[in-house]
């Protein structure tokens, strides 16, 4: 509301009109959010891409400096392997592209008998919006206990990468509850994991959605979603279950047919180093806990962001921290009036807030130094962000917060 | 991306792009394909950055944020100097387009675009004169004096009783 001054009724008259006016715009949200999200893959894809070709052209320079010394190196070998080389995506072409009419009938071929409808799906071939293909089908399914969405889309990822990793691996129970989660190893060495979880992780609405994710030994990554109702949001839920058991939901997503549709896809960027994964949040958040506290889960990766659930005895308390080397043009965001700036330059805000469940409490101390890295690190009063509060207050003070932001380890050696 | 960090970024999208979607539909005057692109651009930059974003306080408003200046920045790749749209953007809206609309649009897209987007977060956003200068990067007496100006004009394009237009 505009509370900073007398409202004028014209004004009020403008905020109604604007409200109405812009209330009737409607678009494909979906739709939109995906087609953010690959614009999004694509950036980082550019920006890793520049930070390999840094890299890269280092390499090459060492490879040119050895060339002098001994004629009939390996510049030959080095230049094709130059990230650089592969900055925009080029068609791999093992394969015919596939229709988005062909992946629809693909899916239709491959599900049970039943009803479908709201068909839709997209092809292998880039288009104005996705320079980067994303292969996709989609559509109702009802084999006569229920209407459920059912999709299944194809990309590729680098064999043996973290992308490859990650797409198989169980998510953090912390962050993603779920029923049941599976990972197998099928015959012919592709990894799969069934996940059996909840569109909305606070359960809100009770809609169950299951993936697949399938990933072969070649990089072929094939992903089936499929839901207990018509769509993925805001659709009544229609059955218990979502159609397809966890098996007939292994065998969609290892289906030969998506593979095909894979190898027509360009061959994914290789992966450099992010910036960033020089840092080691977990460990350090590890170490600097306040002495006494029992850490009863914490998360699986080092890196820029980590968690840990700690106990005092009183209940278990969420403690995660984002470690960012990076983060000036954010810092009139963040570090509004009421913040402290230290004499050595850095600023420190601290917040407690509500959290997203009942009585769940949100303490926040942000840090970011006088050169962009930033440190913030939040504690909650409830082992995750999706339960309820266990306790009245989270496990650590604000000045213990504070004492753990404000410590060098962070940045040594990053 | 870790796979909860993804989830957690596709559930945001979800349940912000309509939001984004209908603020960039006001900040382009109801040229639809331009809101469209903007609300990917600045979903994609948040992408980028989601797991620095998603540690602060307010990604919505953040995200908000990042559209105002997506949509800024395309602006001034436009044109040089600031103006306002000469050329009306073709309206195509779903459903009937009411006079207050096609009214309130034509007379959106005939402020300066920073303007604009003065008009669009202290009416449409709610924000306040600080936090709309902290988006604009401006101070709040620039902004003041865009919103006193762009009333003005408004003023003078929709005549007093603007809510003649509006359904009853």
């Amino acid at each position: 509301m505009l509370a900073d001054q007398d409202k004028d009724p014209f004004e009020e008259r403008l905020a109604a009109a604007l409200h109405e006016t812009g209330g009737g715009f409607d678009t494909d949200r979906t739709a939109l959010a995906a087609r953010g999200a690959v614009r999004g893959r694509r950036k980082r894809f550019v920006r890793r891409a520049a930070v390999a070709g840094g890299t890269a052209s280092v390499v090459l320079a060492c490879v040119g400096g050895a060339l002098v010394l001994r004629p009939g190196g390996t510049a030959t070998e080095a230049v094709p392997s130059s990230p650089t080389a592969s900055a925009e995506p080029k068609p791999s072409a093992t394969a015919p592209p596939a229709t988005a009419k062909q992946m629809i009938g693909t899916l239709k071929k491959l599900l049970p008998k039943g009803d479908f409808s709201e068909e839709r799906g997209r092809g292998t071939e880039p288009t104005d919006d996705l320079k980067v293909p994303a292969p996709y089908a989609g559509l109702v399914f009802d084999d006569g206990h229920g209407a459920a969405a059912v999709e299944v889309s194809v990309g590729r990822v680098q064999p043996g990468s973290t992308e490859a990793r990650q797409a198989t691996q169980c998510p953090d129970r912390v962050y993603t509850p779920y029923d049941a989660c599976r990972t197998s190893r099928l015959a012919d060495s592709s990894v799969v994991t069934v996940l059996q979880r909840y569109e909305y992780p606070d359960r809100r609405v009770d809609t169950k959605l299951w993936t697949a994710e399938l990933v072969t030994p070649t990089g072929q990554h094939i992903s089936v979603s499929e839901w207990n109702a018509a769509a993925e949001k805001d659709k009544p839920v229609t059955r218990t279950d979502p159609p397809l058991d966890p098996a007939q939901l292994t065998r969609l997503a290892a289906a030969k047919e998506w593979r095909t549709v894979a190898d027509a896809l360009p061959e994914p960027l290789p992966e450099p180093e992010l910036p960033g994964s020089a840092l080691h949040a977990r460990t350090d958040l590890l170490a600097l806990l306040p002495k006494g506290l029992k850490v009863t889960d914490k998360s699986s990766d080092d890196g820029d962001f980590a968690y840990a659930v700690v106990d005092d005895g009183k209940g278990r308390s969420l403690v995660q921290v984002n470690v960012q080397p990076d983060m000036l043009d954010a810092a009139g965001d963040l570090f509004g009036s009421g913040s402290e700036t230290l004499p050595d330059g850095t600023r420190v805000a601290v917040k407690q807030g509500p959290g997203d469940r009942g009585h769940q409490v949100m303490w926040t101390v942000d840090t970011m130094r006088a050169d962009g890295r930033r440190v913030v690190i939040s504690a909650f009063n409830a082992g995750t962000q999706n339960e309820p509060a266990t306790r009245e207050a989270p496990a650590l003070t604000i000045a213990q917060m504070r004492t753990m932001a404000l410590d060098a380890r962070w940045w040594s050696g990053s | 991306m870790r796979q909860a960090r993804a989830d957690e970024y596709a559930e945001f999208a979800a349940a912000r792009a309509g939001h984004l979607y209908r603020s960039a539909c006001l900040l382009t005057a109801g040229d639809t394909h331009l809101a469209e692109d903007l609300v990917q651009e600045a979903l994609g930059r948040i992408y980028v950055r989601w797991s620095r974003i998603s540690g602060i306080g307010n990604p919505a408003a953040y995200a908000q944020t990042v559209l105002v200046r997506v949509f800024l920045t395309h602006q001034r790749r436009r044109s040089s100097k600031e103006r306002a749209t000469d050329v009306l953007p073709d309206v195509a809206v779903a459903g009937v387009d009411t006079p207050l609309r096609l009214t309130l649009l034509d007379a959106l897209a005939r402020l300066p675009a920073k303007d604009r987007a003065v008009v669009v977060l202290r009416y449409w956003e709610d924000r306040s004169i600080e936090e709309t200068a902290g988006v604009l990067n401006a101070s709040a007496a620039a902004v003041r004096t865009r919103c006193t100006r762009a009333l003005k004009q408004l003023r003078g394009l929709l005549g007093e009783d603007i809510g003649a237009y509006a359904r009853p």
